[in-house]
């Protein structure tokens, strides 16, 4: 999209839209129970750009099945029109079939981008979707790109990065391209389809005189994808390997917002996080000086960030010192700069094992204790706690607020403690700015302002006492899964999720 | 194969075919029974098989679960490959306690209507029969477990079933297996709305059960029709007096708002589902509610979808068969109908035609039932005509888009 179209965006607000996603919160996708596959990733690409079509290259239940949006089970790709592969094809090959759907698709649909997105079907016949597709080319009006999931690697998610890949190097990496000096492109995940996220940063951007080419990825159009190439810069979110192509091919300069290389260079602790005062502060100067803007950097974000902290010394009163549990991974700077005292430390390391090493686990448990120890926290750190060693703890150190998400708020409300849900902030506020931390002065205020202890229905049932969110049967499923996709996977030692913590299970206890 | 109550159905297949049939049920009103697991199979496994990472999950699923049976249902990728997953029953018999049952699913092999007749099919060859014991009461095929208000649709039939002493044996697919393999107990198998024809055919040649089919029992003529139908299989005449006494409750049901059972009368309508609902639906929303159906279009089929279609008595029906999603969009555009008995994924197309939509055909993922109240059967007619008032009623007509 336009940058001059953020303040045109009515952007509706209404607080069923974070309902509509928290509703769906406690259902457990994203590796606890499944994993998206990566037509689902590339789905989220293809119905990202809002003129853009997928065309599934695969039988019908593929295209089905689709239909449902794991990444965000509020929404449906409602289109998702396929080649409808049968036996046939399956012997004699579908490139026909499928330059004949281009057409198809094209005729009934007019998109301007056509995506077609491979299935395992079609990838072990292996159909040469390369030539179907230049042959489609000749017949439509439209631009018309391949994913197959294998452009990127082990790069995750395997779908979005795969197809945005394509997009770049199929589509976006041309020659002749008119740029537009001293631009940038503000990119989130495709996931995320919320430009008032980027807003506050492509303000303080352009006050440095940092003109902002596009905003993606929201009513972002074909055209906005071809446009990102006139940038001198994409900052993106996360690694992005689209981003990657795009710098070798097009000399576009990339800068990655999270993530732990700039850690990784010094190993200081106060570059694990992008958020807050002093984390926007460094990312910004870090992008200014990519631009060649460092002298007017420093001017706009003295004078933007001294704004935020005269209002944030009234907006945190209440918040000094109140004593909160929180888990490994969210920003301490943010609390840092709401003045909350944070004396708790949970760490869940059971989900990061499968992409993550041994010793990276163990190097963001330093970097994090590293951390609160520069901001003046002694907290107590809890690896993979039990529900009832965390209830007991939180009550020794008389906790005021949990930082938990609303799914298992009920555990803790019949205890008497309060939570605080920093989900729909995470999803649609957090950002590189300065207003975020006020925002979570906001949240923070009016978690202190709910009811403390409840009777929730929820607890008539039982749950879990290794995976607290789940019932019993969800985690036996959760702990199959887990098991079954692991390479440490063997037959005759079974795993269970003693609180999230890897604890051998003896046959007789089956 | 998710119906039988002590199944665990493993997906050989890719993470994306599990985490979708996974969702399917998820999104449904029993979340408390989801028993799908994959069998984490690979990319490197296309290549090396995957047949040994299969056989672990079936001792995991066995060991973790204690089902009855494990049902393995093989995806597009391990049927290209050619994975023997009926060679891995023979393999571990007598190592897992579970009974295994292997089918062929992949995608290219057709829609889910046949994978559907096909499972059932599969069944067949696990049920016992005790030549001493006498036969009594009647199988349904053709349940779906996971159909919208399907255990409200199974309580109201029972029910209606039991006021004429005629008992239920097994219900395929809801039961648990020891019922499944005791179905050639029954004296009668009834194929609910034609679906389960094969199945039925199969247990008629092996076991003797002879089958009947009767309609999905939408609205007071077809419930009428599926008790008459099954109790006149069964030797038995459907007692009158209770039959009265139903149509004389749903009398009483429509005095309650017959003003706006008037003012619903013609209302333009289009109905999208299983041929093994969507006719019978569609013939009780016209001929029972008086409504003009528009467009007929039935998004699975079954063995009897032609017959249906050819006692079909409509000039001004429009009837499409497993239609492209577009073309149907443009004929629901063309119908300009007030309300759309469908499945969420005409939530979209509802919404840009400013039509409600009632949610009743497959895949309902963005409504639960817990009430369990039917939308077949006598009860079910007040459910469903208060649900269709009300879709209209509690319409904002400033929303509403000229």
């Amino acid at each position: 999209m336009q940058p001059d179209e953020l303040d045109l965006i009515s952007r509706d607000e209404a607080p069923i839209l974070e309902t509509m996603r928290s509703i769906y919160s406690a259902i457990p996708m994203h590796h606890l129970a499944a994993i998206h596959g990566k037509i689902a990733g590339a789905m989220i690409v293809a119905n990202a750009v809002v003129d853009a079509l997928p065309l599934i290259h695969g039988p019908v239940g593929c295209a089905f099945q689709r239909k449902l949006n794991p990444f965000t089970l509020s929404s449906t790709f409602y289109d998702s029109p396929c080649t409808n592969l049968n036996n046939v094809d399956v012997v004699y090959g579908a490139e026909e079939k499928l330059s004949q759907a281009i057409v198809e698709s094209y005729e009934r649909y007019s998109p301007k981008l056509i995506m077609v997105i491979t299935t395992c079907t079609t990838d072990l016949i292996g159909d040469d979707i390369g030539s179907a597709v230049e042959k489609a080319k000749e017949k439509v009006g439209c631009d018309v790109i391949y994913s197959t999931g294998d452009f990127v690697g082990k790069s995750r998610p395997v779908g979005i990065q795969d197809s945005l890949y394509a997009m770049a190097d199929q589509m976006i990496c041309r020659e002749d391209v008119p740029r537009r000096e001293g631009s940038v492109n503000l990119i989130n995940s495709p996931t995320q389809r919320n430009a008032k996220k980027l807003q506050e940063m492509a303000g303080l951007l352009s006050q440095m005189g940092i003109k902002i080419n596009k905003i993606c990825f929201d009513h972002t159009t074909t055209k906005d994808m071809m446009d990102l190439a006139r940038a001198d810069l994409n900052i993106t979110g996360y690694r992005m390997s689209w981003a990657e192509l795009m710098k070798k091919r097009m000399d576009v300069e990339y800068c990655q917002i999270t993530g732990w290389h700039r850690y990784n260079q010094k190993k200081d602790p106060e570059t694990i996080s992008p958020y807050g005062l002093a984390g926007s502060t460094r990312v910004l100067k870090e992008i200014a000086k990519i631009m060649g803007k460092e002298g007017e950097a420093e001017s706009v974000i003295e004078k933007n960030r001294t704004a935020v902290q005269l209002m944030l010394k009234s907006a945190s009163k209440e918040l000094q010192g109140i004593k909160v549990a929180v888990p490994v991974g969210f920003s301490l700077n943010l609390l840092k700069d709401i003045g909350v005292d944070v004396v708790a430390l949970i760490y869940r390391t059971q989900t990061l094992t499968h992409g993550v090493t041994d010793r990276a686990i163990q190097e963001i448990e330093r970097a994090n204790l590293s951390l609160a120890e520069i901001y003046d926290y002694h907290p107590e750190l809890l690896i993979n706690p039990t529900p009832q060693e965390e209830l007991k703890t939180f009550k020794r150190l008389q906790i005021d607020l949990v930082m938990a998400s609303a799914k298992i708020a009920h555990f803790y409300n019949r205890e008497g403690l309060r939570t605080v849900d920093v989900n729909d902030f995470t999803q649609t506020k957090m950002s590189v700015g300065f207003l975020p931390s006020l925002e979570l002065c906001r949240v923070f205020r009016e978690a202190l302002g709910k009811v403390r202890m409840r009777s929730p229905l929820l607890d008539l049932m039982e749950f879990d006492d290794g995976i607290s969110n789940l019932t019993p049967h969800w985690a036996k499923i959760a702990m199959s899964f887990h098991h079954l996709r692991s390479s440490k996977f063997k037959q005759s030692t079974y795993y269970h999720f003693q609180g999230l913590a890897g604890v051998a299970l003896n046959e007789h206890n089956i | 194969m998710h119906g039988i109550s002590d199944c665990i159905t493993i997906i050989h297949g890719r993470n994306g075919c599990h985490c979708g049939a996974l969702l399917l049920q998820t999104l449904g009103s029993e979340q408390n029974s989801v028993r799908v697991l994959f069998s984490g199979l690979k990319s490197s496994d296309e290549v090396y098989s995957g047949e040994e990472r299969l056989a672990s999950a079936i001792r995991l699923a066995d060991r973790n679960f204690s089902p009855r049976v494990v049902a393995v249902l093989n995806c597009s990728a391990p049927v290209i490959m050619g994975e023997d997953v009926e060679g891995l029953e023979m393999l571990l018999e007598g190592e897992i306690e579970a009974e295994l049952i292997a089918m062929d699913t992949g995608g290219p092999e057709g829609p889910a209507w046949l994978g559907y007749e096909e499972a059932l099919s599969q069944l067949v060859s696990r049920m016992r029969t005790k030549e001493v014991e006498p036969r009594n009461g009647i199988n349904l095929l053709g349940f779906k477990a996971d159909d919208f208000c399907s255990m409200g649709d199974l309580n109201e039939m029972k029910r209606m079933l039991q006021d004429h002493n005629l008992h239920i044996n097994c219900v395929m697919s809801c039961s648990d297996f020891q019922e499944v393999q005791r179905a050639p107990h029954a004296k009668l198998n009834v194929l609910l709305g034609g679906d389960g024809l094969e199945c039925a055919k199969a247990m008629q040649e092996q076991f003797d059960v002879p089958y009947v089919a009767v309609p999905y029992p939408y609205g007071l003529k077809k419930s009428l029709e599926f008790i008459e139908t099954i109790a006149e299989a069964m030797g038995k005449q459907a007692d009158p007096q209770i039959l009265e006494k139903e149509k004389e409750r749903i009398k009483k049901t429509v005095e309650r708002a017959h003003m706006f059972f008037q003012g619903i009368y013609s209302m333009p309508v289009a109905v999208i589902g299983e041929s093994g609902r969507a006719f019978d639906l569609a013939e009780f929303l016209s001929d029972e509610l008086g409504m003009e159906v528009k467009l007929l279009a039935i998004s699975s089929c079954n063995y009897v979808t032609s017959e249906k279609i050819d006692a079909i008595n409509s000039p001004n029906l429009k009837l499409m068969i497993e239609p492209d999603r577009h073309d149907m969009n443009q004929a629901l555009k063309d119908a300009r109908v007030s309300l759309i008995f469908g499945s969420s994924f005409e939530k979209r197309i509802a919404s840009e035609l400013s039509a409600s939509l009632l949610r009743i055909s497959y895949p309902v993922i963005d409504q639960i039932s817990l009430s369990n109240l039917p939308y077949a059967g006598f009860f079910g007619i007040a459910a469903i005509s208060e649900n269709i008032i009300n879709s209209i009623l509690n319409r904002n007509k400033e929303e509403v888009r000229a």
